[in-house]
C-alpha cells in the first residue's frame, strides 16, 4: 500500500492512490475549516447550494444527466465533524474504463466535473442564484429537523451536546434552523470566497490509472490553478484538548439528562471522560473500548445483552480527538435503573484488571483485522487518511498495527482508571 | 467443477454441487487481505407452513421461527458461543434473516480455518434448551422495540401489508412479541432439522481461495447427513388486488416518509425473470430518478428534497415495486408519480432517456463487485430465486425500448397501486 501526496500550493495537496482492487475510480476533495456555530450553518448550505448548477451545467437536472450518461456516476458532497473541525465532503465515484463497454476516460471526466461542481458555481450578480438559495433553505431546515428521526443518532448527538455545552465541538454537523434565516445572500457567497481561499484542501485520487496523466490534468486544471496558497496550520490538529468544555474538575457527580419523547425503547447514552494524553494512550484506549464494548465478546454485549437479556445493542464508541468514550444501549424504558448498576460493574472490573490477558490478545486481533480491511474497501481508505491527514498524528497501517501489538493489559488497566462518567443522557417515553 | 466467467466485470465463479445435495461456491479474487465467507439456508420469515420431506402432515409454526433459529444458533452444548469464539479468533461474524433466507457469516482476514471449523461446527450442532430458549426472547423483544423506532421500517411494513392480504410476506421477519412468546425447544429443533439440511444450503465464500482446496475442506468438515427428499412449502392463495390504497401511522417524525406500492399479479406466464428486473430498474428510473422531469418539477415545487429510493423486490410469491421518500406532501407525490406514469404510457419513453437510465443501472450492477461482502449477498441471495448473478451484466443489453414499453403497460396499473405514510 502506498499513497503518494503531492502538495501542488500552500494548504493544498494531492494524494494518489493506486490499486486495481475496485471496478471503480473515486476522487474525493475534503475541505477542512475549524468548526464553529458561526459558520456551520453557512458551510452546510454552501456545501448543498454547489450541487444545483455550474457555470458549465447551471440546472440540477442537467448535472444529473450528465452524471447519469458517465454510467451512474456517483457525486455527492457531505458534512462531517472530526473533532473540532468542520469537513465539506465531495466525491465523484465512476466505473473504471477496464469495465466499460468501450474506452471514455470516463476518470478525466469524472476529475473535471468534480472540480467544477466544488469551484466553478453558477453565480447571478455577484453571487449564488437567489432562487438556489431559497430552495436550499428549505431543504437545510429540514434536514437539521429530520434529526429527531434517527433516535439513536438523536441521543448520542444530545449526550454530546451536554457535555460540551459551551465548546464548538457540541455544534450540530449541518448547523440551526434558527440560523438559516439570519443569513444573507451576501453573507453567504462571502463565506463561500472565504472557505475556498482558506480551508485547506485535500484531493485523493484512489483506483487504477495512471499517474502521471491524472497529475497533470489536476494541475492544469484551470479551477485548481485559480486557487492561492493558504496557511492551514490551525486545521491540523496537534494540541492535546481538555477533555471537558466547561469544567474538567475532578467532580465525579455526573450530569443525568433524561428527556421524553415518542419512543417505544429507551436510548441511553454516557459519555466518559479520559484523564490521559490522547496521543499517547490512543492504542491502549483502542484495546479499552474493544474490551469494554466494541465486539461481540465485550463486557457489555456479554453482560448487558447475553447474561441480562436487557438489550438487542449494547457497544461503546472511542472519539479520540475528543478524548472520550462513550457507551450506547437500547433498553427496555423500565429496565433503565437495572442496566446502570450492571454498565458501572462494567467500568470498575476494567479499573479492577476483571478481564484476562486472553481479552487483551483477543481484542488486538479484532483491531488488527480491521486495520487490514480498511484497506480493502475505497472509501473507508480514504476516510482513513484524511484522519491522518488532518491529526498530524495517526501512522501508516504498519506502525498503526506495530503499536496495537505492544498494548498490555497493566497499561489498559492503568488507563481504565483514569475514565470517568461525565454524563448520563437517557432518552424515553 | 462448474466455472462461469464473466468477461464485463472480468470474474470468475466455480460451482460443486456435493453428493449430500450442498452447494459451494467460490468467487476468487486475488488481490485483498478480506475474505468472506457465507452458509446459508433457503428458509426465511415466508416458510411457516410446510410438510417435511417423506411425511404427509402439515406443519405450521409461529411467526418469527426462523430469525429465531439465527439467534440460537450460536450457542453449543459445551457452553461456548459461537459467535464469541469467532470474535476471539478476530474474525467478524454475523447472521441475518431475510423473507427467503437465513445466512451465517464472516469476515477475516487472518486465522480463515479455525473461523471455518467454527462456523460448520455451529450451524451443524444445534443446542436449544428451554432455559436457553426462554432467555433469548427478552432479546428478541428488544430487536422488535428497536424496529419500531424506526420509521423507515414502519412505513415499508405498512406498504407490504396494503399490498399482500394472505402472503406471509406481510408479516415482520422478527415475528411479533405475541408470535415470539410461542416458540419453544421443539418447534426449534423441527425446523432445523427440516430446513438446514445440505440439499436446501449453500455456502459462498469471496477472497483469496483455491476453489479446488476450499472444496476439500468443506468435505473434511461435513457431518455425514443424507440428501433429503423437497420440503414442501405451503403458501396462502394470495387474491390479484390489493387490500387497501392507503395506510397512515403516526410517529414522530419531522417530514412525512412514504412508500408508493405496485403489486404485481404473478399468477401470469412463465418469463425471464433477470430481464424483467433490468427493465423495471430503468423503467422506474425513467420516471423519477434524479435527472427526471418529473423530479425536477417535485424539487422546485418542494415536495421532494432527495431523489426517492426505487426497488424491485420478488420471489415466486410476491413481486412489487417500491418507490420511497419523503415529502410534505405525499399524496401530492403520489398523484404527480401516477400521473407521469399514465403520460409515459401514452406518448411513449424518449429514446435518450431509456439510454441514459440504462447506462445508469449498468454502472450500479458493476458497482456491485467492488466489495466482497456485497458480491457475496447478491450470489447467495439471487441464488435463492434460481439466478446467477452475471446475468444482469449478460442479459442488459437484452432489454429493448419496446419490451420496457410492454413492461410499463403492464406492470404499472393505478388499481395495483399502494401509498404508505408515517408522520
Amino acid at each position: 500500500m502506498e499513497l503518494f501526496s503531492d502538495t501542488i500550493k500552500e494548504g493544498i495537496k494531492v494524494h494518489y492512490r493506486n490499486t486495481n482492487k475496485y471496478k471503480t475510480n473515486l476522487v474525493t476533495a475534503f475541505l477542512s475549516v475549524p468548526l464553529n456555530r458561526k459558520t456551520a450553518t453557512q458551510n452546510s448550505l454552501i456545501a448543498s447550494i454547489l450541487r444545483l448548477g455550474t457555470a458549465t451545467r447551471p440546472t440540477q437536472e442537467e448535472i444529473n444527466k450528465r452524471l447519469e450518461e458517465m454510467y451512474g456516476a456517483e457525486f455527492n458532497c457531505g458534512i462531517e465533524k472530526l473533532g473540532d473541525t468542520q469537513i465539506l465532503k465531495f466525491y465523484i465515484e465512476v466505473l473504471n474504463d477496464n469495465f466499460l463497454p468501450q474506452k471514455e476516460n470516463l476518470l478525466e471526466q469524472a476529475i473535471n466535473e468534480l472540480f467544477d461542481l466544488i469551484f466553478n458555481p453558477i453565480l447571478e450578480n455577484g453571487g449564488f442564484k437567489k432562487r438556489y438559495i431559497e430552495t436550499e433553505k428549505v431543504n437545510l431546515k429540514n434536514i437539521i429537523e429530520s434529526k429527531i428521526n434517527d433516535k439513536d443518532q438523536y441521543s448520542f448527538d444530545r449526550c454530546i451536546e451536554e457535555m460540551y455545552k459551551n465548546d464548538a465541538y457540541s455544534t450540530y454537523k449541518y448547523g440551526y434552523v434558527e440560523d438559516i434565516d439570519k443569513i444573507t445572500d451576501e453573507e453567504l457567497y462571502n463565506q463561500y470566497k472565504n472557505l475556498i481561499d482558506s480551508a485547506k484542501i485535500d484531493i485523493y485520487v484512489s483506483g487504477e490509472y495512471n499517474k502521471q496523466e491524472i497529475k497533470d490534468i489536476i494541475e492544469n486544471n484551470p479551477n485548481i490553478q485559480k486557487l492561492s496558497p493558504r496557511n492551514v496550520a490551525n486545521i491540523v490538529e496537534e494540541k492535546n484538548t481538555s477533555t471537558t468544555g466547561d469544567d474538567n474538575s475532578n467532580d465525579t457527580q455526573p450530569n443525568t439528562v433524561i428527556e421524553k419523547q415518542n419512543v417505544t425503547q429507551g436510548k441511553l447514552v454516557i459519555g466518559l471522560d479520559i484523564d490521559a494524553n490522547k496521543n499517547e494512550s490512543k492504542y491502549i484506549l483502542g484495546i479499552y473500548n474493544v474490551i469494554l464494548g466494541a465486539s461481540a465478546t465485550s463486557k457489555l454485549f456479554q453482560n448487558v445483552r447475553e447474561k441480562a437479556s436487557l438489550a438487542y445493542s449494547a457497544r461503546s464508541l472511542y472519539v479520540w480527538q475528543k478524548n472520550n468514550i462513550y457507551i450506547r444501549c437500547g433498553i427496555e424504558i423500565g429496565n433503565f435503573d437495572k442496566a446502570l448498576p450492571i454498565i458501572y460493574e462494567q467500568l470498575e472490573d476494567m479499573k479492577n484488571g476483571n478481564f484476562t490477558d486472553d481479552d487483551v490478545e483477543s481484542a488486538k486481533r479484532t483491531f488488527v483485522s480491521a486495520i487490514k480491511a480498511i484497506q480493502d474497501e475505497q472509501d473507508e481508505e480514504i476516510t482513513y487518511f484524511i484522519g491522518q491527514e488532518l491529526s498530524g498524528n495517526i501512522p501508516d497501517f504498519e506502525e498503526y498495527t506495530k503499536r496495537i501489538l505492544e498494548v498490555t493489559k497493566e497499561q489498559v488497566q492503568n488507563i481504565a482508571n483514569k475514565i470517568s462518567i461525565n454524563t448520563i443522557y437517557f432518552l424515553r417515553n | 467443477m462448474q466455472v462461469i466467467e464473466n468477461k464485463m466485470v472480468k470474474e470468475k465463479l466455480y460451482i460443486e454441487k456435493l453428493d449430500n445435495g450442498l452447494t459451494v461456491m467460490i468467487f476468487p479474487r486475488q488481490n485483498i487481505q478480506k475474505k468472506y465467507v457465507m452458509w446459508a439456508t433457503n428458509y426465511g420469515s415466508i416458510d411457516n407452513l410446510f410438510i417435511e420431506p417423506n411425511k404427509t402432515d402439515t406443519t405450521k409454526v409461529p411467526d418469527g421461527v426462523a430469525h429465531f433459529l439465527e439467534h440460537k444458533m450460536f450457542e453449543q452444548e459445551n457452553g461456548v458461543n459461537s459467535l464469541d469464539a469467532l470474535t476471539a479468533l478476530g474474525v467478524n461474524p454475523n447472521a441475518y434473516t431475510t423473507t427467503d433466507h437465513t445466512a451465517y457469516l464472516f469476515e477475516c482476514t487472518d486465522n480463515f480455518f479455525e473461523a471455518l471449523d467454527e462456523l460448520m461446527d455451529y450451524v451443524q450442532h444445534p443446542y436449544f434448551t428451554d432455559e436457553n430458549v426462554e432467555k433469548e426472547k427478552g432479546i428478541i423483544n428488544q430487536e422488535i422495540m428497536m424496529y419500531d423506532d424506526y420509521p423507515e421500517w414502519i412505513v415499508y411494513m405498512n406498504a407490504i401489508k396494503a399490498m399482500y392480504k394472505n402472503s406471509p410476506i406481510n408479516i415482520d421477519v422478527t415475528g411479533t412479541i405475541d408470535t415470539v412468546s410461542k416458540i419453544d425447544k421443539d418447534i426449534l429443533y423441527k425446523c432445523y432439522n427440516t430446513f438446514y439440511n445440505p440439499s436446501n444450503m449453500v455456502m459462498f465464500f469471496a477472497g483469496d481461495f483455491k476453489p479446488e482446496e476450499i472444496v476439500e475442506e468443506i468435505r473434511k468438515r461435513l457431518i455425514p447427513k443424507a440428501s433429503q427428499g423437497e420440503i414442501q412449502r405451503i403458501y396462502p392463495e394470495e387474491p390479484k388486488e390489493i387490500v387497501q390504497k392507503e395506510i397512515e401511522e403516526k410517529r414522530d417524525v419531522s417530514i412525512p416518509m412514504f412508500v408508493i406500492g405496485v403489486k404485481e399479479d404473478i399468477k401470469g406466464e412463465a418469463e425471464d425473470i433477470v430481464k424483467k428486473h433490468i427493465a423495471l430498474e430503468v423503467l422506474l428510473n425513467i420516471i423519477i430518478s434524479k435527472s427526471s422531469n418529473l423530479y425536477k418539477q417535485l424539487y422546485e415545487e418542494g415536495l421532494l428534497q432527495e431523489e426517492p429510493t426505487l426497488e424491485y423486490e420478488f420471489s415466486k410469491i410476491y413481486s412489487f415495486a417500491l418507490i420511497t421518500g419523503a415529502s410534505n406532501n405525499p399524496k401530492e407525490v403520489y398523484k404527480r408519480i401516477l400521473d407521469e406514469i399514465k403520460k409515459l404510457q401514452e406518448s411513449g419513453i424518449d429514446e435518450e432517456s431509456f439510454n441514459r437510465a440504462k447506462k445508469l443501472i449498468y454502472g450500479l450492477y458493476v458497482r456491485e463487485y467492488n466489495n466482497i461482502e456485497d458480491i457475496s449477498k447478491m450470489f447467495v441471495s439471487d441464488y435463492f430465486k434460481g439466478i446467477n448473478s452475471f446475468d444482469y451484466i449478460d442479459k442488459y443489453n437484452q432489454v429493448t425500448k419496446e419490451y420496457a414499453e410492454e413492461l410499463l403497460e403492464k406492470f404499472f396499473k393505478e388499481e395495483q397501486m399502494v401509498l404508505s405514510i408515517v408522520k
